[in-house]
């Protein structure tokens, strides 16, 4: 029967190296004394093995990277390598053990289960910044739907239906808060590991005057051309404020970027404001 | 003034009478409903009159904006409130509240004013409570503005006289 053989690449850490030896012989050892149940899942085996045996004390605290790491690997009984954590998370097909299967397997054509590590950005293949080609998104959004939408997948197995659903729903997500600025700039600060959303009330008169007579300014306003002009007006403020977030977040000054969204957040509600009224 | 808020809050009152918050059992309270429809003092004051505070306060997550205009007279008693809030139903009933809570307290009264009472008062929702909030700070701040204002005025009164 097959052994799992785990090639360190390039982990020169010994930590690694002996918690990759660690999961090879448990799970060798699991297989010797258990060889009769299929090895699908490692952790579990890990965990029972746990209760049974002695294993020394220095690999105890090798145990959470071990589940960790074993988790990490979803076996189905063939030989497969790890990756020491660079970029995406390359795991096996749970059907075929294909390889490179991201999102969904192009060898056998079914889609994964949901990985919480996979960013919106890179769902559409683009580089984690604010910027993006104003084009960029529809195509890609169409391609994976035809993919993984659960339309398609009536005759699939429940667990298949399950998975399409869940990813289809975080694809149309993830273009959605790609598309609006606003939600962009939320989301990649978010990314930073920066919270936005605080609850904080902000006392800034200067700011907050200005907000306060753009939108006196569109509640009188009558008629939609005194509106048009107010609106184009806004956008424009939109744009200004953008581009300073760009500016402030790539020179790492978050809390000027912070200050950024708040502004746009206002200006997104004025506009919201004036297409009501129109 | 009070026309442009009666129109919009006409519209809006038919959108929340017509579809409830949320799914299901979720509706505004008929605190915050009778504040949305007949809400008392709206409209400013003269922000340069002495006797007037004004408080400004926002809060950026929703995009809310609040402002609250209290006038004093020389007890120190709040004899007259105005309110200008712009955002969703709740911001607007607790600005309400606010506003006609604090009319006949003197300025160290108001202040003991608690987000937590405007909130149980209108039966906020969770999601909601950040509006009281807003309406405290607002509170708050028109105070602060109104003795900044007297403290400005009593420093020129004082260098006056000392120049005479």
């Amino acid at each position: 029967y097959t052994t799992i053989s785990l090639e360190p690449k390039a982990s020169s850490d010994p930590v690694m190296k002996k918690t990759k030896t660690l999961v090879a012989s448990i799970s060798t050892l699991y297989r010797r004394t258990y060889p009769s149940t299929s090895p699908c899942n490692p952790l579990a085996t890990i965990a029972s093995i746990r209760s049974q045996t002695q294993l020394p004390r220095e690999s105890l605290q090798h145990y959470s990277s071990a589940e960790a790491l074993a988790r990490r690997l979803r076996c189905s009984g063939r030989v497969f390598s790890s990756d020491s954590g660079a970029g995406k998370r390359v795991s096996g097909c749970w059907n075929c053990g294909e390889k490179a299967a991201f999102l969904f397997c192009e060898s056998c054509r079914s889609i994964q289960p949901v990985d919480d590590s996979v960013d919106y950005f890179q769902i559409f293949g683009l580089e984690k910044k604010y910027e993006i080609e104003p084009g960029s998104l529809e195509g890609k959004y169409k391609d994976w739907q035809k993919k993984l939408h659960p339309d398609l997948v009536h005759n699939k197995s429940q667990k298949e239906r399950d998975y399409a659903a869940e990813q289809s729903a975080k694809v149309t997500e993830a273009c959605r808060t790609l598309t609006k600025r606003l939600s962009r700039a939320m989301y990649i600060m978010k990314l930073s590991g920066i919270n936005v959303n605080e609850e904080e009330t902000i006392t800034d008169p200067t700011l907050l005057m200005e907000i306060m007579e753009l939108r006196e300014a569109i509640s009188e306003a009558d008629g939609s051309e005194a509106l048009n002009q107010i609106q184009s007006q806004v956008q424009e403020k939109l744009k200004q404020w953008s581009d300073s977030f760009v500016e402030a977040f790539e020179s790492q000054r978050f809390d000027e970027a912070v200050k950024c969204i708040q502004r746009m957040t206002y200006y997104e509600r004025a506009c919201e404001e004036i297409v009501k009224k129109l | 003034m009070m026309m442009m808020l009666r129109q919009t809050t006409r519209k809006a009152c038919l959108g929340l009478r017509a579809s409830p918050l949320g799914l299901g059992r979720r509706l505004y309270h008929e605190n915050v409903i009778d504040h949305f429809e007949n809400p008392r003092n709206v409209g400013s004051f003269n922000r340069n009159d002495p006797d007037v505070g004004t408080g400004l306060v926002g809060a950026p997550s929703c995009g809310d904006l609040m402002s609250l205009q209290i006038k004093v007279d020389d007890s120190g008693q709040i004899i007259d409130t105005r309110f200008k809030t712009f955002g969703c139903g709740s911001a607007i009933a607790s600005s309400s509240v606010a506003s006609e809570w604090i009319k006949g307290k003197t300025i160290e009264e108001s202040l003991t004013i608690k987000n937590a009472e405007i909130a149980k008062h209108l039966r906020l929702p969770p999601v909601k409570l950040h509006c009281s909030m807003l309406a405290e700070d607002a509170i708050k701040s028109a105070v602060r503005d109104y003795k900044e204002k007297r403290a400005k005025a009593n420093a020129a009164a004082e260098e006056e006289t000392v120049e005479a």
